[in-house]
C-alpha cells in the first residue's frame, strides 16, 4: 500500500469528526467517520487500489463520486449476508462493516490474472467470438469455465437470503426524481400548485452535487438553496421524499420503479424488522426527471491507473469527505468546470496544476486560476501516465485539435490527475420507454428532445448546466406538471433566489487525447473501464466491418457493463464518429434499459419468497392429510394427498394397498379440488348445449351426465359430470385443474357471443368438501351414517342425484364413478368437511375403509380406460382422437369446437388415437411419454408413431398397463409395436383396447 | 405496466388486474350460419389476426374487478388506450374511420345488421 | 344424531402480536352470492322486500341494513354477508322470492375467509399487496373492491376509515394470513407514509 493517510485536518460536509467507525477492508481495519463512504474511508487511509478490471485484471482506483462508479465495485458483508458488485462511492458506513475488492487473487496488489494485461494484445475486441468458437464441445468444458472464472465481478453468497424485502405501491400526481437544486425547485412549484408530489433521490441526502456547483446567492453559496427548499418540503403535507432511493425504470403509462436501501446503513433497522430494501411501484401521473449529468472521462493513454478520477469525484472527496486524492496533481480537462476542483485542491493545501486542450480558454475560473498562481498549460493534452498501481507522473504534451499522434512530452511528477471531458445530462430514465434524444453540440452531449409520455426533464438531464436557467426551467416544469394533472392548478407563487455566476468558455470536445505510440505499444485509451474496452478495440470493430453502432457494442461489450455506459456511452460515439468521419448523430445511439444502477434480486422478489413464492391451496381436509403424513402431490396450486404410506410402507406399496382397498372394500378420496359451477337461468340448457359436445338439455331432473368440452380449434380441454337440480337449474363439475379457467370460459361466451342469453354462471368450487366413496362397501358406510334418503340401486342409481343429510351433515350426493366400483360422492359445505370426512373414516372402519389419494385414483380410472383432460389429450387431441365419437353430437347444429372438427387436418388418414397397450413382459411399466417407432433401428433417428400417455402397474390385474396416442392404432388391434428406452432397452407392447378392468361394467351398479 | 380502464365499472388499475382477449371483433361464423362454413372461412376466424403498427381494437376483461369483458382501441406504438367501450358496443366512428383490413368490412357489416 | 362439526378455514391460525396492525379471521359471517338484473324490476322488488334494502347499483359500494349487507361485486352480482346461523334460510327465502324470476342465490358462507386488518396503517399493509390507491380519497368506509393482493384474488372492505376485510377464497387463507404476517411485521413501517 502507498503513501500516506490523506485525510486533510479540516473540512468534509458529510462526516462527523466526533464520531469515529472502523471498518474492516480486504481484511484490514481502517477508521473512518460516520457519513464517510467506503470509497473516502479506504481513500482517506492512504489505498488507491480498489479491485482488478474484469479483462484484463488491470488494477484500478476509485473514478467516480456516486452511482456513475465503474471500477471500485467491493463486495459487502460476510456469509449469506455477502453482496457482491456494489459501488464503494456509494457505501455508507456502519461500525464493523466489512468490505472486499473483487476479482484478484490471491491479492489485490499481486494479482495472477494480469498476465490478461501482458497479452492483451492477443484479446482484442471481439476476442470471444472469434477465438472459442471452436472446436465446439470446448466452449462448454474448456473455455467457458476458464473464462468464468478469470474474467469477472464478484462472487455472490451461497447461502439463503435471510433478510426481507418488500413492494410497495404508490400513485402520486408528480414524481420527481433527483433532489437537487432541479428537482427541490420542481418538487416545490409542483407541490405548492397542489400536486401531490413523491421526490425520490438516490443518495442519503439531497442536494445532488449543488455543493460542488459554482454560483453566489447575495452572501451565501448555491448549497445554501437546497437546505432551505428541504426544509420547506418537508414541512408539506402533499411531499413525500424518499432518498437512499433509485428510481431505476420507467414503463408505459408513467409506471416508475423504484429500488429503496432501507436498512443498509443501519443494521439496527434490520433487527427491529425493517425490510433491507423496498421495492416501489409508482403510478405517475407527470415525471419530472432532474437526474443531473455526470461528468466523463477523457481516453489518454493509460487513464485508468489507480489515481486517475473524475474531477467532480476529486472536488467532492475533498469537500464533502475532508480527503485529498494526492499531494500532488493535474487536472486535465476541456472545460471550464474542472477549474472548481483546482482551486477545491488547492484551498486543501494540495499541490495542483491544469492542463487543458483548449487552445484559449477564456472563461471567468480560467482567469481566476492563473489570476491564484495556479500553472495552467493550454492547448495541452496528459499523453501518457507512468505507474502501475499508482500514478507516479504524467507526460503532457501540446496539441491541437484532431491531432492523431503528439511529438513532444515533457514529464510532471504527479501522484493523481483529476480529469474533466465535459458533462453528459443523465438520460437513462428518459429513454427506458422511448424518449427521442437529440445531440447538442455546445454540451457534446445528447439531450432530452421528444416523449410521448407526460414526463419532463429539467437542469443538468435536460443539458441545462447554468443553476439560474435550471432554477427558471425547474419552476416552470413543476408548475407545468400539476397542470398537466389537474388543469385548475394554479401558479406556485414560488420565489426563486438570485443567482450570479462565473461566465463560462465554451467547451471543445476530446474524444482522444494522442499519445506517441500506436495504442498497441503499451498504451491503453479505456473508453469502457468496467468491460474494459479501449478506444482501439472500437477501431478494430469498424475496420472489420461493424458498422451499426449497435453491432460494435455486441462486439466490442462497450456500454454492456452494469454501469450501462454511463460514463462510456458519449465517448465511445464520439470516438467511433472520428473513425468513421461521421458525426455523433449519425453514429446512432444505441438503446438504454432498465434498471438505472443494479439492485437486488431481493427486492425484486420482495415479500413473495419462502412460503410465500407461490401460492398453495388447501382443502378443507388439508390438516387430516398432512396429521396422516400424506405425501403430497402438486395439482395446479392446490396440495392433494397423493398417497397415506403407513407403518414403514414405501409409496409403492402404500398405492397398491389403497387401490386393493377400494376394489375389495371401500377407499375415500378428498376430491374437494374439483371445480364446481352453478349454472341457472331460462336458457341454461341450450347454453350448455352449446358449450359441451353432447346433449344437456334431454338431461332429466336430479340426473347427472358426463360432458366433454372442446375449444373452438376442436381441441379437448375439460370434462366432468353436469347434474340438473332443476328445469332451469345445472351444477357443472370440472376437472381439478379446470375449475376457475372454465368458469371464465362460460362467462367469456355468457358476455361476448350469446349476451342475449338468461343465464347466470357462479362458480362455487369452495363451498363445499367433497369426497369419493367407493368400492363395493360404498352403501354399507353410507347406511352406517343414517342418510334421510334412499340408497338403494333402484331409489339411487348410477348417474342419479341426492340432497339430505349424512351423519347430521348437509350433503349433496352423486352417484358417480372414476373408479368403476360402486362409488359415491359426498359434498358438505367446506366448514364442516373435516368433521364429515373423519365421521365416515370413523363409519368405514369396520368395513375396511382407507383413505386412497390421487395416484391410486389414477391407477384405478386406467384399469378402466377413463381418459384424464391433459393425460391422455395434449391440447391437439380431438373427442374423436380418444374414441369418444359417439359424445360428439350430430344432432345438434352448433357448439364449441364443433365446425372444426370437420376441417381437413382433423380428419387426416394418420391421427393418433387412443388405445391400450400390454407389454409382453408383464413387469415391463412403460415409461410415461415413451415413443413408439415404426421401426427399431440401432439410433436415432426413427419414425415415432406415437406415446404413451399413462403407465402403471396395476394391483388389481398383476400386470403393467398403459394407455397411448398411436397412429392409426384402433386399425391395429392386436398388433405388436416397440418402445425402444433410453439404454437400448426396447419394450414391446400389443394394442388393446382402453379397458382392463371389468369390461362389461357391473361393478359399477353394484 | 398499462393503466386500464373498465368502461363497465369505471376501476382503472394496472394490467394485471385485466386479462387481455386477443383482437376484437372477430365474427364466429358458426353462430350465424353453422351449416355453411368454408375451410378458409373458419381457418380465418381461428388463426388469422391482424398485426397493425398502429391503431389495434382488442378485447380485454376486467378480471380482477367487475369480471366484464369489454372493447378498448390501443395504438400499438405509443401503448396509448385511444377508447375503452363496452363488449356489445363498435367502436367510436372516429375510431372506425381509422380502421384498416378486415376490420373495415366488419365494422360495416355490424352497422347494416343494426 | 351426530352433531355436526364446523371449523373456519384459519381455525388452526392464532392473531398474531408481531404485526403492527392487528389481523384476525371473521369467522361468524355468512355469505350469499345473488345473481339479476338491475332493470329487472321484479327482481329489485323481491330482493328489498326480503333484504329491508335496496341492492347498491353503483360499482364498488355497499349497502347495510342491521346485519344485513349488501356488497356490490359487479353489475349484475353481489355478496349478501350475514349473521353466519341466518344464512341459509335468508338464502331460502330469496330463492322463494325470487323462484319466478331470472336469478341465482347460492349460500357460500363457506366458500371464503374473511380477514380483518385494523389499525391506523391498515392501508399502507394493504398496498404493500395492492395495486390500488387506497389514500385516494374515493376509498372511504364501505368501499368494496375486488383486487388482486399478493399473488391471489380477493376482495377488498373497507369496514371503517382503520378497519378492512378481506375476503379470500378459503383455499388461499393460509396464504393470505402468512403474507400479511410479514406485510405488517412490526418494524416493517413505511416510514415515508408518515405517521398515521
Amino acid at each position: 500500500m502507498s503513501g500516506k493517510p490523506y485525510r486533510l485536518s479540516t473540512g468534509g460536509s458529510r462526516i462527523d469528526r466526533a464520531k469515529p467507525i472502523a471498518i474492516s477492508f480486504d481484511g484490514k481495519s481502517v477508521s473512518a467517520f460516520a457519513g464517510d463512504t467506503v470509497a473516502s474511508a479506504v481513500l482517506a487511509s492512504g489505498q488507491k487500489l480498489f479491485g482488478r478490471s474484469f479483462k484484463y485484471h488491470r488494477p484500478r482506483g476509485i473514478v467516480g463520486l456516486g452511482s456513475e462508479e465503474m471500477n471500485a465495485l467491493i463486495g459487502v458483508g460476510t456469509g449469506a449476508r455477502h453482496e457482491p458488485n456494489l459501488r464503494a462511492t456509494q457505501i455508507e458506513l456502519h461500525d464493523g462493516l466489512v468490505a472486499v475488492s473483487q476479482n484478484r487473487w490471491p491479492s489485490l496488489t499481486f494479482d495472477v490474472g494480469a498476465i490478461n494485461n501482458k497479452i492483451s494484445r492477443f484479446l482484442p475486441g471481439g476476442f470471444y467470438y472469434k477465438t472459442l468458437m471452436w472446436p465446439r464441445p470446448f466452449w462448454k468444458h474448456v473455455y467457458e469455465p476458464f473464462i468464468r472464472k478469470a474474467a469477472g465481478l464478484g462472487k455472490a453468497a451461497d447461502e439463503r437470503d435471510p433478510d426481507p424485502y418488500e413492494h410497495i405501491h404508490k400513485h402520486v400526481d408528480v414524481v420527481v426524481v433527483g433532489g437537487g437544486i432541479a428537482g427541490l425547485t420542481a418538487a416545490e412549484a409542483a407541490a405548492a400548485s397542489g400536486s401531490s408530489v413523491l421526490l425520490i433521490d438516490e443518495n442519503p441526502v439531497l442536494g445532488g452535487i449543488a455543493d460542488l456547483t459554482a454560483g453566489k446567492i447575495g452572501e451565501g453559496c448555491v448549497a445554501d438553496i437546497v437546505s432551505a427548499a428541504e426544509a420547506r418540503l418537508r414541512a408539506l403535507p402533499n411531499v413525500m421524499i424518499l432518498t437512499r432511493t433509485t428510481a431505476v425504470g420507467h414503463y408505459h403509462h408513467n409506471f416508475m420503479m423504484a429500488a429503496e436501501q432501507v436498512a443498509d446503513h443501519d443494521p439496527a433497522l434490520l433487527a427491529a424488522g425493517a425490510p433491507r430494501h423496498r421495492l416501489w411501484k409508482i403510478r405517475a401521473g407527470h415525471i419530472i426527471l432532474a437526474t443531473g449529468a455526470l461528468e466523463r472521462p477523457i481516453a489518454f493513454a493509460n487513464n485508468d491507473r489507480p489515481g486517475i478520477m473524475l474531477a467532480s469525484a476529486a472536488r467532492g472527496m475533498v469537500s464533502r469527505y475532508g480527503v485529498a486524492p494526492g499531494t500532488n496533481g493535474v487536472v486535465f480537462t476541456n472545460n471550464d468546470d474542472a477549474y472548481l476542483t483546482a482551486f477545491a485542491l488547492k484551498n486543501a493545501g494540495v499541490n495542483v496544476r491544469v492542463v487543458d486542450s483548449r487552445a484559449r480558454p477564456d472563461g471567468d475560473l480560467v482567469k481566476r486560476a492563473i489570476a491564484d498562481g495556479i500553472e495552467v498549460s493550454a492547448g495541452s493534452v496528459i499523453s501518457a501516465v507512468e505507474g502501475t498501481l499508482g500514478v507516479t507522473a504524467v507526460k503532457i504534451a501540446a496539441y491541437r485539435k484532431g491531432q492523431g499522434r503528439v511529438i513532444t512530452e515533457r514529464k510532471v511528477a504527479c501522484d493523481f490527475v483529476a480529469m474533466s471531458g465535459g458533462w453528459n445530462p443523465v438520460l437513462h430514465l428518459w429513454c427506458h420507454n422511448g424518449g427521442k434524444i437529440k445531440f447538442d453540440e455546445t454540451l457534446g452531449s445528447y439531450r432530452p428532445d421528444t416523449h410521448m409520455d407526460a414526463i419532463t426533464a429539467v437542469g443538468g438531464a435536460n443539458g441545462t448546466m447554468s443553476v439560474a436557467d435550471t432554477l427558471v426551467e425547474a419552476l416552470a416544469a413543476g408548475e407545468a406538471a400539476a397542470k398537466s394533472v389537474n388543469p385548475k392548478a394554479k401558479p406556485s407563487k414560488l420565489k426563486l433566489p438570485k443567482v450570479e455566476e462565473p461566465k463560462r468558455g465554451a467547451l471543445e470536445p476530446l474524444w482522444f487525447a494522442p499519445a506517441t505510440g500506436g495504442y498497441n505499444e503499451g498504451n491503453k485509451h479505456f473508453i469502457d473501464f468496467q468491460n474494459d474496452v479501449t478506444v482501439a478495440d472500437l477501431e478494430l470493430a469498424q475496420r472489420e466491418g461493424y458498422e451499426s453502432v449497435e453491432h460494435t457494442k455486441r462486439y466490442t461489450t462497450f456500454g454492456m457493463a452494469t454501469d450501462q455506459g454511463k460514463t462510456s456511452n458519449i465517448n465511445g460515439l464520439g470516438v467511433l464518429a472520428e473513425a468513421t468521419g461521421k458525426t455523433i448523430p449519425e453514429v446512432g445511439i444505441t438503446t438504454f434499459r432498465p434498471p438505472y444502477t443494479p439492485f437486488s434480486f431481493g427486492a425484486i422478489a420482495g415479500a413473495l419468497t419462502g412460503k410465500l413464492f407461490l401460492p398453495i391451496r388447501r382443502t378443507p381436509i388439508f390438516k387430516w392429510h398432512e396429521d396422516m403424513g400424506a405425501v403430497w402431490e402438486p395439482v395446479g396450486q392446490w396440495r392433494r394427498a397423493y398417497t397415506y404410506p403407513r407403518g414403514g410402507e414405501d409409496k409403492h406399496a402404500s398405492i397398491t394397498r389403497e387401490i386393493l382397498s377400494v376394489r375389495n372394500k371401500v377407499g375415500m378420496l378428498d376430491a374437494s379440488t374439483l371445480g364446481k359451477i352453478e349454472i341457472k337461468g331460462p336458457d341454461a340448457a341450450e347454453f350448455l348445449d352449446r358449450m359441451y359436445t353432447n346433449m344437456f338439455s334431454t338431461l332429466k331432473i336430479g340426473k347427472c351426465r358426463y360432458g366433454l368440452m372442446m375449444n373452438e380449434l376442436g381441441f379437448l380441454t375439460d370434462d366432468g359430470v353436469t347434474v340438473r337440480l332443476a328445469d332451469d337449474h345445472f351444477l357443472m363439475h370440472t376437472t381439478s385443474g379446470g375449475a376457475d379457467r372454465i368458469s371464465a370460459w362460460l362467462e367469456e361466451w355468457l358476455q361476448t357471443e350469446w349476451s342475449h342469453y338468461k343465464v347466470f354462471v357462479t362458480p362455487v368450487t369452495e363451498q363445499w368438501a367433497q369426497f369419493a366413496i367407493a368400492g363395493p362397501k360404498a352403501r354399507d358406510v353410507l347406511a352406517k351414517l343414517s342418510p334421510d334418503f334412499e340408497l338403494s340401486n333402484e331409489a339411487f342409481p348410477h348417474m342419479s342425484f341426492k340432497l339430505g343429510k349424512l351423519g347430521g351433515y348437509p350433503v349433496r350426493v352423486y352417484r358417480i364413478s372414476f373408479s368403476g366400483e360402486l362409488s359415491y360422492e359426498v359434498a358438505t359445505p367446506s366448514n364442516m368437511g373435516r368433521g364429515l370426512w373423519e365421521a365416515i373414516i370413523a363409519a368405514g372402519e369396520e368395513f375396511g375403509l382407507e383413505p386412497y389419494g390421487t395416484e391410486a385414483l389414477h391407477v384405478l380410472r386406467a384399469e378402466k380406460g377413463y381418459i384424464v383432460v391433459g393425460d391422455e389429450t395434449d391440447g391437439t387431441t380431438t373427442p374423436v382422437d380418444v374414441g369418444m365419437d359417439g359424445m360428439v353430437s350430430k344432432k345438434k347444429a352448433d357448439f364449441i369446437g364443433k365446425r372444426s372438427l370437420e376441417q381437413s387436418y382433423l380428419k387426416g388418414p394418420n391421427r393418433k388415437q387412443l388405445v391400450g397397450l400390454l407389454t409382453e413382459e408383464p413387469n415391463d411399466v412403460l415409461p410415461d411419454g415413451a415413443y413408439a417407432v415404426r421401426e427399431v433401428k440401432d439410433k436415432p433417428p426413427m419414425q415415432m408413431i406415437g406415446q404413451v400417455t399413462s403407465s402403471y402397474m396395476s394391483p388389481t390385474l398383476s400386470r403393467s398397463i398403459a394407455m397411448a396416442l398411436i397412429e392409426n392404432g384402433r386399425a391395429r388391434m392386436g398388433e405388436t409395436i416397440s418402445f425402444p428406452l433410453e439404454g437400448g432397452k426396447v419394450v414391446k407392447a400389443k394394442i388393446t383396447d382402453t379397458v382392463f378392468y371389468d369390461k362389461d361394467g357391473g361393478r359399477i351398479h353394484g | 405496466m398499462l393503466l386500464v380502464t373498465c368502461p363497465v365499472c369505471h376501476a382503472s388499475g394496472d394490467e394485471t388486474d385485466f386479462h387481455c382477449g386477443g383482437q376484437a371483433h372477430v365474427a364466429r361464423p358458426a353462430t350465424t350460419d353453422p351449416v355453411n362454413i368454408t375451410d378458409e372461412q373458419q381457418r380465418d376466424y381461428l388463426f388469422i389476426r391482424h398485426n397493425p403498427k398502429g391503431l389495434h381494437f382488442e378485447r380485454w376483461r376486467c378480471d380482477r374487478g367487475c369480471g366484464k369483458w369489454f372493447h378498448a382501441a390501443r395504438d400499438t406504438v405509443t401503448m396509448d388506450f385511444k377508447a375503452f367501450y363496452l363488449i356489445t358496443e363498435l367502436p367510436p366512428a372516429e375510431l372506425q374511420q381509422q380502421a384498416k383490413g378486415t376490420w373495415v368490412e366488419e365494422f360495416k357489416r355490424r352497422a347494416k345488421a343494426k | 344424531m351426530v352433531e355436526a362439526v364446523s371449523e373456519s378455514a384459519l381455525a388452526h391460525r392464532v392473531s398474531p402480536d408481531t404485526t403492527y396492525v392487528d389481523v384476525r379471521e371473521i369467522t361468524e359471517r355468512g355469505m350469499i352470492d345473488l345473481r339479476g338484473i338491475t332493470t329487472d324490476r321484479k327482481f329489485m322488488a323481491a330482493v328489498k322486500a326480503t333484504l329491508g334494502i335496496d341492492l347498491p347499483k353503483s360499482p364498488r359500494t355497499s349497502n347495510t341494513w342491521g346485519d344485513i349487507r349488501v356488497l356490490w361485486l359487479s353489475t349484475d352480482q353481489w355478496l349478501i354477508t350475514c349473521a353466519r346461523s341466518r344464512a341459509q334460510s335468508l338464502a331460502d327465502e330469496l330463492s322463494s322470492a325470487l323462484a319466478s324470476v331470472h336469478s341465482l342465490v347460492v349460500n357460500v358462507s363457506d366458500m371464503r375467509a374473511i380477514i380483518r386488518l385494523e389499525g391506523t396503517r391498515v392501508r399502507e399493509v394493504v398496498m404493500k399487496g395492492s395495486s390500488l390507491d387506497l389514500t385516494d380519497g374515493d376509498y372511504t368506509s364501505g368501499t368494496v373492491r375486488r383486487m388482486r393482493f399478493a399473488e391471489i384474488a380477493t376482495l377488498l372492505h373497507i369496514v371503517e376509515d382503520n378497519v378492512i376485510d378481506i375476503y379470500m377464497f378459503r383455499s388461499y387463507a393460509d396464504y393470505a394470513w402468512e403474507f400479511l404476517l410479514k406485510a405488517a411485521r412490526k418494524g416493517s413501517e413505511v416510514a415515508a407514509f408518515g405517521s398515521s
